[in-house]
């Protein structure tokens, strides 16, 4: 399987694959190849729970192809949690910004056309 | 670093930005017509083109440089073409300038074009989210409004500001633009025009995203020697940077800076040998409004998080502390992508030269042009001076 492929599996899992440097122990994302920090190539897997908050968002009403049919739906950015790692998601049936506030509780709940899914806890 | 010459903007030219008829080969040769023409030089003095596009493909014309060559009589003559997504032209121009500088060539002109509008908003939309980290972004149905819109929550959420705010910053432009006939939204807009425009990607309203443009605009860039040799009124250059960001906003460590732009800021200002506070004016990357604030700060004129309220008190408005975008930027003046970065150099030109018309900013000797790809995953800043 390729590094995304992986990253799709665990997913669809609820879970996130990332990469911990071997020599400094700096964490990535499972698609980094080497470190942002030393610039070493060892990595172990690291299975992250995809828990965190919202980060930042939008709510995107003019879509891209494929996801007129969703539209109102958020994009959005998600601050996993006890770690300084951030990853993108779609999130279904969000309308106004009311309904989901910076700091909202989310989690990583699946992937397909539409990308990683997060939902909200 | 020691360069082998001087290099100097010795001719510019655009075509009108906005929705345009004629094909992308028509539009690109009529940019560099304008510029020989404004150089006094003849084609024959051009020793190669660098050429700035992204989506050629939707008019049916990549490989756009031999076309372009041999429509000005000079068909032998190599070319290459760029694409760096919305920062293509800034890169055209620095491998250009990069070229002359090292005394490959004396003579060089770099032409940046699009042609897109005739796809519809739904394309474009689609077409120009390819631009971001496809597997985190587009994938998960990011458009470019959306992904600065993103960067605008941050920014609300983090600083004092407002989406009234943002909104002054569109009025500020079309106020500028208003007065540039080659602008592609040649009009005034008001604060309650913004706040009523539908939303594309919330906080962002129609009135704060850049339209898609047709577009092209084309400089001659030369040695110091061969523009007092052969030329008429030149600018030179004095500061070139170069920069990237993480591709996906999400690896980045703050979402309300853009690191790409210090990074190029940086070392322009450090081959210029002078700082923020010397530069008269700015023709920087507006895609967004939020991008315009986010510029400002991370280019040096305002504090991190004053940029809002530089723009709340006029301070960047024409003929004030620091005019940015006389020109009316991205979001009036329009925003070919391919052409962009090369239509900064164009106005820069123009109001380095005395050809800018109402739009002149007073007094002014240096101006910066500051434009990205993307999200600013790429930037490209450079400096120049009236001779």
């Amino acid at each position: 399987m390729t590094v995304e492929e992986q990253l799709i599996e665990y997913a669809k899992q609820g879970k996130l694959l990332t990469h911990k440097c071997t020599e400094c122990g700096y964490l990535h994302l499972s698609t980094a190849y080497y470190c942002l920090k030393c610039g070493s190539k060892g990595f172990e897997d690291v299975v992250l729970d995809g828990v965190g908050s919202i980060a930042t968002y939008t709510i995107i009403t003019v879509a891209p192809a494929g996801f007129e049919k969703y539209t109102p739906y958020a994009f959005v950015i998600l601050q996993l949690d006890n770690t300084d790692l951030r990853i993108s998601g779609f999130m279904a049936r969000i309308a106004t910004p009311a309904e989901l506030p910076v700091g909202t509780r989310a989690h990583i709940t699946g992937f397909d056309e539409r990308g990683i899914i997060i939902e909200k806890q | 670093m020691t360069f082998v010459e001087k290099v100097c903007v010795l001719g510019a030219g655009s075509t009108k930005y906005g929705k345009l008829s004629e094909s992308i080969a028509d539009i690109t040769t009529q940019a560099s017509v304008a510029a020989i023409e404004s150089a006094g030089i003849s084609p024959k003095d051009i020793k190669a083109s660098y050429i700035s596009n992204v989506f050629g493909v939707a008019d049916k014309q990549v490989h756009l440089g031999p076309v372009l060559m041999s429509r000005l009589g000079i068909p032998d003559k190599p070319s290459l073409s760029i694409e760096s997504a919305c920062g293509s032209g800034s890169v055209a121009f620095r491998e250009a300038y990069a070229n002359v500088a090292a005394g490959f060539y004396d003579c060089l002109v770099v032409t940046g074009v699009e042609k897109v509008t005739h796809t519809g908003t739904e394309w474009t939309t689609t077409y120009f989210a390819y631009c971001s980290d496809f597997f985190y972004e587009g994938q998960a149905g990011a458009s470019f409004p959306g992904l600065f819109a993103s960067m605008a929550r941050a920014y609300l959420t983090e600083f004092d500001a407002t989406e009234e705010d943002f909104a002054a910053v569109a009025v500020k432009n079309h106020n500028n633009g208003f007065l540039n006939p080659k602008a592609h939204m040649q009009k005034k807009i008001t604060i309650d025009d913004v706040m009523n425009s539908a939303v594309v990607a919330s906080p962002l309203k129609l009135y704060d995203c850049c339209p898609f443009s047709d577009g092209a605009s084309s400089v001659i860039l030369c040695s110091e020697k061969f523009a007092k040799e052969n030329g008429s009124d030149y600018i030179e250059v004095i500061g070139s940077g170069r920069g990237g960001s993480p591709a996906a906003l999400q690896g980045r460590e703050h979402m309300t800076t853009i690191p790409s732009t210090k990074i190029a800021a940086a070392d322009a200002y450090k081959m210029a040998g002078i700082t923020a506070k010397d530069i008269d004016f700015a023709e920087v990357h507006d895609c967004f409004t939020i991008a315009e604030i986010i510029d400002t700060e991370d280019l040096g004129f305002f504090d991190k998080g004053q940029g809002v309220q530089a723009v709340r008190e006029g301070r960047t408005a024409l003929n004030s502390d620091i005019s940015i975008n006389p020109s009316g930027g991205l979001k009036s003046k329009g925003h070919p992508i391919g052409a962009t970065g090369v239509g900064q150099v164009v106005e820069v030109f123009d109001q380095l030269t005395g050809k800018a018309g109402a739009r002149t900013v007073k007094n002014a000797k240096i101006g910066l042009t500051h434009n990205f790809g993307a999200t600013g995953a790429s930037c490209a800043v450079h400096i120049f001076q009236s001779v």
